[in-house]
């Protein structure tokens, strides 16, 4: 048989961009860029989004379940039927205050601190019996808009104009705006949708009696994206349960039942498709699944269901019936078989329509099953990409909206309800009017609330918990630190929450599988190590969208084609009744987890590399995103078979498919983490891999790049770095202090960093030039040299050029905004009367405050003067905002709201806290070589080069570099050296050995990096390995070693000193204790712990631990009572009784403070002793509990 | 260092080379300690003037007003006045708030786009009050062209668009390089050893051409040559040598030590000065030994000093010029 060529159809698709080779290091100057890697790099999101736009909320409200209602009033017996269905779904971009036209723009409402929404509307359907359908249009609120999606009205804007709208020209959406935050929704790690997995869990045994670790598990997704997770356990006895959940509980179902109720069968018919992957031929071989064992098993499940006596279709459909009549909403009155299939349609195999495909799917997932138990196959690994899928904002969102639809439907059921059983004899349930008004006390708006307050918190409140692992942490704040920071948010895949709190680490374990799809390089270190992942800068997601951007055919068309195709290479379609033979002789195919056929395993090779052939032509039948994920027969391997998905969500990474010859990209193929387990790409270096000759590749990587994250992608020479230090490096190009945003003017972000003077870097990796990070510089190029010159470079200390610095090497600012609202100031009554303003009374008392109460532009405002001014002008009182500060700010911007009513009520300040680089502030190369600076050393003590009188601006210490092996940063200096000489940047993209060159010579291929670099260097006169001659710039000598010395591009990271000092002599102390408070903000002090104290003790240190922990804490002079030893009941204060006699002229005699016992009723046995004050609390917490705690006095060394 | 060398000692400078921003000259028969005294003065104690007060009236700019400040305190002014000014701090006249005529100069500028166009502002708008101290004038001497205004625009200090303001007054005063950077009249001062070398002529004669070729591009910097026609390697530039040890290592990985000696001479200096403009470079040299002269005349007025002269004896009194 031969394959058919692919056909060509009317609509060409046109060949997927690889990431484009990288050549040209600069920007033309003056051109305007237009940022499409960029973009690329958030489609997942926006993509997402705009399918729910677009049909994805059509479909979910066809999934919604329309809410029946019966009446009984009077004498006749109304069935009303009542029917909700949303027809009609738009959005308007206007935010509807009043007097506030037009549509706003992001920076209006992250200015104004409000949502960028639009309205949401639907249609309810009501219909009374079988008549006609009335409409009703209701209106659900504002709903939270995705920035840049379809239904944002900046979407198409080109970047000059979005310049002009004071966004960020190379603006790329993806997030939400709310109450002026913007908030991302994070990337989520779930389980593959409609594979069956099979698992061995601990916790599968301890569900009931019975049950063993072994599972078979399946999370089945509708078109709506919600999803049911179905588990088939296997029992000690040989026998199966079906376990869904529903309501918070899990049902488990014999299989049996379930087989039974599904379609009509015998249990001859069962047997036999059970045991269809058994064969005798075939005794222990490559590729056999089932054993003997399975026809048995099969017995004991089909004896399970006769001994319920359950024979029939009819009958195992009324067991279920039966029993779950009380969970089922809506079928109080149902008929059993009724509700059974409810729940078959509702719990079971919810991907499947047909309930014939059901079955199939089941019995595969049994033989699966078996096949584990047997050790026939390998369990599958549940935290391995190959079996994971990613939950995008759009699905959760309309995950979400269903839900809260759903409950407002049952809501406004439940109104309805009330009335009629009120027998109020005003409300006629005929009358569609007083339906409607009744539908009205719905808030329906609250569903917009619902959404946007998911989005703000990030936590969803739902009862059925979506079949989601998790409640909170679905969305983050989108931070603008620096760029690099910002797009990751939108890269990153978290593992889920309920993972951070594992004690095991096989969760965080880097697997080969997600090798090109997730970084392993830019994972932070630390607690989330491992759990939070960036996807790779090639990986993409698929989507409902195909390369262009259209959205893709109908899915049955889809699966439609895709059949044909399987059909015409030689696969045998399932048909009822039909019993599909099991491996080895054949592969089951299953299609987005449906059984559609199956194919002969000696052609399967030749038919996947056919589909593959499809896949990457220009042709419409098959979608350029579908995963042919074929398991290969195997001794006791993964269950084998030919999987295929077409659905979204999955993550996809483009390759080369050397099998198909062609020039240029013509033969670029996507492929997912489960197909590429069992596929053979090699490095494109143009070698074998060490691969046998009996595997050949059939693909070859694009770039080896592709394997690392944006981020991870702007080191420099990453490959001859050692790997932990460019993770740290990710890390620290994310804290940067850089330049943030092109609009920092326009912004009123809470805190923005700025860094005065960046520079763009002379060594530079292809992607700086992709991704257009010009645009947002992190650093500068510094002259660094690497020596011990004074001693204040030890321990990762360095020293910067005091004149350097003073020439504006990392000068920066932070911009903190204040936002004062008047509406939710005080109390509600007092809140019209409230203005800003300056006081009357007091005209001069503080000069920074203009008469409206609000700072001058430009002006210094030193601690704890006061910024802003309120008057209220009912209690005619002023209150001012005092800046609660270290050091002396300066007034950025004032922007006030003067949208709204006349005195305006809203006010954002902006201030600019001035961030010169001074000592302890931390640098860091972009090597992972991170340091704090510890002097501002003069220009003229610096060292110098003889001959060209060059002095470093930075000095850091040699020993940062032979244990960490940075070796691309000493490259870098090289390089950069070379490069500034000859005036150009140099290309240091990582794994250039790895590539093969277009015109490759065999003798070019002997350089290696570093004689290149030095050539250039030696060109230019300067010492072929970087070092040069210095000479002590303070005697003038020459310094008795070369040393190493050029531009590195050096990063200021955001942790600086003057956010971190804390300092305290007296202060504020703890109301209960009387110690001194914590907490750097409130003056308070450091902790003196435990381990300091151990370590005082062991030096023998007394006086310091005392004057520590005693003098300057919570020191307290006591009376205690050497009598009865109690410093409670002794401490009262004896009141004078008699009236002090006053002497004329004198004054009054100080009474003397006389101490008495209460006990003893004595005054003589008082002493004073020093003790701190936790020690008399901690009495008077025993004295609460009974417990008399007595104090033994004794004079010093008496004992 | 042979003959045990006395202290008294009379340099001797030979000027190479002199423009009103670059000087070259040999500083001899001193040693490193003068030589770097001479360096560290120039960069960091000859005073200039430069841009120290800034009030800001009207700022609309895209900067703002520190990063404008920054930006015009480290223009170059013209500071030949700066040696006989004072000290802002120790001025009489203006009891140092630094607002007088003897210790400051005043600035204006105001500079408003009416334009579609954006418009730079540069140091030539900058109007001084004293017209001996204004912005250094960046005319490159090179090209004849002194009305091609393209290249004679003075240092942008911002680029403003439509509606945009900027005015301000600023307070220049006197100032040395080790307060600020900006006071710093000297871009660039070095100095490096004379290198004195000697080839061993008769080793190198045991050298085929090819290794002479060899042997003399293991030099970064063009120091010894090969005679075309004799074929005699010579030394052709000894300065350009920066004691990078290339050559020695060249010869002993060729297995002769000893092909070539270099030593650098202990008491001779080749100076390179750059100035920013605020001063020309010769004035910048002289002004340096000024002050280095009234700094060691401070050292040998001193009280302390008359008190050393019992302990130190014969020390004691040259400092005093004994």
């Amino acid at each position: 048989m031969a394959p058919p060529t692919p056909a060509s159809s009317t609509k060409k698709k046109v060949p997927l961009k690889p990431c484009p080779e990288p050549t040209k290091m600069t920007d033309r100057p003056g051109s305007v860029q237009d940022f499409s890697a960029l973009r690329e790099l958030l489609k997942p999101h926006i993509e997402s989004f705009d399918y729910m736009a677009d049909q994805g909320l059509q479909k979910m409200l066809e999934h919604i379940a329309p809410v029946q209602l019966t009446s009984i009033r009077g004498k006749f017996l109304n069935f009303m039927p009542y029917y909700a269905k949303f027809c009609c779904f738009d959005f308007l971009c206007f935010y509807s205050v009043p007097d506030c036209v037009g549509a706003f723009f992001f920076q209006q409402c992250r200015q104004a601190k409000i949502s960028y929404t639009g309205k949401f509307t639907a249609d309810i359907c009501f219909q009374y019996n079988d008549g006609a359908i009335i409409r009703d249009n209701v209106d659900f609120g504002q709903f939270p808009i995705m920035l840049k999606s379809k239904l944002c009205h900046l979407r198409d804007v080109d970047p000059r104009k979005l310049a002009s709208y004071k966004e960020e020209a190379s603006e790329m959406g993806g997030y939400f705006i709310l109450n002026g935050l913007e908030r991302v929704v994070r990337l989520l790690i779930l389980p593959k949708r409609n594979y069956p997995m099979s698992l061995v869990r601990n916790s599968f045994s301890g569900r009931q009696e019975g049950y063993t670790d072994k599972a078979v598990i399946i999370r089945c997704v509708r078109a709506d994206q919600s999803s049911v997770s179905l588990k088939l356990y296997y029992l000690h006895n040989g026998s199966a349960r079906l376990g869904f959940w529903m309501r918070g509980r899990e049902y488990l179902l014999p299989v049996g039942i379930v087989l039974k109720a599904l379609i009509d069968t015998s249990d001859r018919e069962i047997y036999v498709n059970l045991t269809s992957c058994y064969n005798e031929k075939y005794e222990k071989g490559k590729g056999v699944v089932g054993t003997q064992l399975v026809g048995e098993r099969a017995q004991i499940i089909l004896d399970e269901v006769q001994e319920l006596s359950l024979f029939t279709r009819l009958q195992c459909l009324e067991y279920i019936g039966k029993h779950f009549q009380p969970m089922m909403a809506g079928h109080v009155n149902d008929s059993f078989p009724n509700v059974a299939e409810s729940v078959l349609k509702n719990y079971i195999f919810v991907h499947l329509d047909q309930n014939f495909d059901k079955f199939n799917l089941l019995i595969f997932m049994l033989q699966k099953l078996f096949s584990l138990v047997d050790q026939t196959s390998v369990p599958d690994n549940p935290d391995s990409l190959q079996n994971q899928e990613v939950l995008l904002p759009g699905h959760l969102i309309t995950l979400y909206l269903k839900e809260k639809l759903e409950e407002w439907l049952q809501k406004g059921k439940r109104l309805l309800q009330d009335e009629i059983e009120k027998q109020d004899k005003t409300f006629i349930f005929g009358d569609i009017l007083q339906v409607k008004k009744l539908m009205g006390k719905n808030l329906s708006k609250q569903i917009s609330t619902a959404v946007e307050n998911m989005l703000k918190t990030g936590r969803l409140v739902t009862q059925t918990g979506l079949d989601l692992q998790q409640r909170a942490g679905y969305t983050v704040m989108a931070e603008r630190l620096n760029f690099l920071r910002f797009i990751s948010h939108f890269r990153a895949v978290h593992r889920g929450a309920s993972f951070a709190g594992l004690r095991t680490t096989t969760v965080r374990k880097l697997l080969p599988e997600s090798w090109g799809f997730l970084c392993p390089v830019h994972t932070p270190d630390g607690e989330p190590c491992g759990l939070l992942n960036h996807m790779t800068s090639t990986c993409r997601i698929t989507s409902f969208y195909d390369s262009q951007g259209n959205i893709k055919q109908d899915y049955s068309e889809v699966k439609k084609s895709i059949l044909k195709v399987l059909i015409a290479v030689g696969m045998t379609q399932s048909v009822p009744k039909l019993v599909l033979p099991g491996p080895p002789q054949v592969l089951t195919v299953l299609l987005d987890g449906c059984i559609v056929g199956c194919i002969p395993s000696i052609q399967v090779e030749k038919v996947v590399a056919h589909i593959r052939e499809f896949k990457v032509s220009s042709c419409l039948e098959i979608p350029d995103d579908l995963e042919v994920g074929y398991v290969p027969l195997s001794m006791g391997g993964a269950y084998p078979g030919l999987y295929l998905f077409t659905s979204s969500s999955r993550f996809v990474r483009p390759v080369r498919n050397i099998s198909i010859r062609s020039d240029g990209d013509k033969n670029i193929e996507l492929i997912g983490p489960f197909e590429q387990v069992f596929m053979e790409i090699r490095c494109p270096d143009g070698g074998d891999g060490g691969r046998k000759s009996s595997f050949p590749a059939t693909h070859e990587e694009i770039h080896p790049t592709g394997m690392l994250s944006v981020v991870g992608n702007l080191t420099p020479w990453s490959d001859h770095n050692q790997s932990p230090r460019n993770m740290y490096q990710c890390q620290m190009a994310k804290q940067t202090m850089a330049f943030s945003s092109q609009t920092i003017q326009h912004r009123a972000d809470q805190k923005l960093y700025h860094l005065q003077t960046p520079q763009s870097p002379i060594v530079r990796t292809s992607a700086y030039t992709k991704y257009s990070i010009d645009e947002f510089p992190t650093g500068t190029n510094a002259i660094v040299a690497v020596l011990a010159y004074t001693g204040y470079d030890m321990e990762d200390a360095m020293i910067l050029n005091k004149s350097a610095v003073e020439r504006g090497m990392f000068h920066g600012q932070i911009y903190q905004t204040e936002t004062i609202d008047l509406t939710d100031q005080g109390r509600r009554s007092d809140r019209s009367s409230k203005v800003f303003k300056k006081s009357n009374v007091e005209k001069f008392a503080c000069p920074a405050l203009d008469s409206d109460g609000l700072p001058h532009v430009g002006q210094l405002i030193r601690p704890d003067e006061p910024y802003c001014s309120i008057y209220n002008e009912v209690s005619n009182s002023t209150h001012s905002f005092k800046k609660k500060a270290s050091e002396p700010v300066y007034v950025d911007y004032v922007a006030v709201d003067g949208k709204t009513k006349k005195p305006f009520q809203k006010v954002n300040i902006r201030f600019r806290h001035p961030r010169n680089p001074v000592i302890g502030d931390k640098f860091s190369s972009r090597h992972g070589q991170k340091g704090v600076c510890s002097q501002l050393w003069p220009d003229i003590d610096m060292p110098f080069a003889g001959n060209t009188g060059m002095r470093p601006d930075l000095i850091i210490n040699p020993h940062a570099f032979p244990s960490r092996m940075t070796i691309a940063m000493l490259l870098e200096s090289v390089a950069a050296k070379g490069g500034s000489m000859h005036g150009e940047f140099v290309d240091a993209t990582p794994f250039r050995s790895s590539v093969k060159k277009e015109s490759e010579e065999s003798e070019s291929k002997s350089v290696s990096l570093v004689d290149e670099l030095g050539l250039k260097l030696r060109e230019k006169g300067f010492n072929y390995h970087g070092l040069e001659v210095l000479y002590s710039g303070v005697y003038g000598t020459e310094l008795t070693c070369e040393i190493f010395i050029g531009p590195v591009y050096y990063q200021r990271l955001r942790h600086m000193v003057s956010d971190k000092f804390q300092v305290r002599s007296t202060g504020t102390i703890d109301q209960v204790t009387r110690q001194p408070i914590k907490g750097r903000k409130r003056g308070g002090g450091i902790r003196f712990g435990e381990m300091e104290r151990d370590s005082l003790l062991a030096h023998g240190a007394a006086y310091l631990l005392h004057d520590r922990l005693h003098t300057c804490s919570d020191y307290h002079i006591a009376d205690v009572c050497s009598l009865c030893g109690s410093m409670l009941n002794t401490t009262f204060i004896q009141p004078l009784k008699r009236p002090v006699r006053e002497i004329g002229g004198l004054p009054p005699g100080r009474a003397p403070k006389k101490v008495t016992c209460h006990a003893c009723r004595t005054s003589k046995g008082m002493e004073t002793v020093a003790m701190p004050y936790v020690f008399r609390y901690l009495a008077a917490e025993l004295a609460a509990m009974n417990i008399k705690m007595t104090l033994k006095l004794s004079n010093g060394a008496g004992a | 260092m042979e003959g045990g060398v006395s202290y008294a000692r009379m340099p001797r400078v030979k000027i190479r080379d002199l423009k009103d921003d670059y000087a070259k000259f040999e500083l001899r028969d001193t040693d490193a300690s003068i030589a770097n005294a001479l360096r560290r003065v120039m960069i960091a104690e000859v005073p200039t003037i430069a841009i120290d007060l800034v009030e800001i009236e009207t700022n609309s700019s895209v900067l703002n007003d520190e990063f404008i400040a920054h930006r015009l305190g480290l223009i170059p002014l013209t500071s030949q006045r700066a040696m006989s000014m004072r000290f802002s701090r120790d001025c009489d006249a203006c009891d140092g708030d630094g607002q007088c005529e003897y210790c400051s100069v005043e600035f204006h500028l105001l500079v408003k786009c009416m334009t579609d166009q954006t418009l730079d502002v540069t140091s030539k708008d900058l109007i001084s009050s004293d017209h001996t101290v204004t912005p250094v004038d960046f005319v490159d001497s090179s090209l004849a062209e002194p009305s091609d205004t393209s290249t004679n625009r003075g240092i942008i200090i911002v680029k403003l668009r439509r509606g945009q303001e900027l005015k301000l007054r600023a307070i220049a005063r006197k100032g040395i390089g080790k307060d600020h950077a900006k006071w710093s009249p000297a871009a660039t001062v070095t100095f490096m050893y004379e290198p004195e070398i000697h080839i061993n002529e008769d080793l190198m004669e045991s050298l085929t051409l090819e290794e002479k070729k060899e042997w003399v591009e293991s030099s970064p910097t063009h120091v010894f040559d090969i005679d075309p026609v004799t074929q005699q390697v010579s030394v052709v530039e000894p300065e350009a040598y920066t004691y990078d040890d290339e050559v020695l290592k060249k010869a002993e990985a060729m297995g002769k030590p000893g092909l070539v000696e270099i030593n650098a001479k202990q008491d001779s200096f080749i100076f390179t000065v750059e100035s920013t403009g605020a001063i020309k470079a010769s004035q910048l040299v002289l002004n340096a030994i000024e002050i280095l002269k009234t700094k060691l005349d401070a050292v040998r007025l001193s009280e302390d000093t008359v008190e050393a002269d019992d302990q130190f004896g014969e020390l004691g009194a040259h400092l005093r010029g004994g």
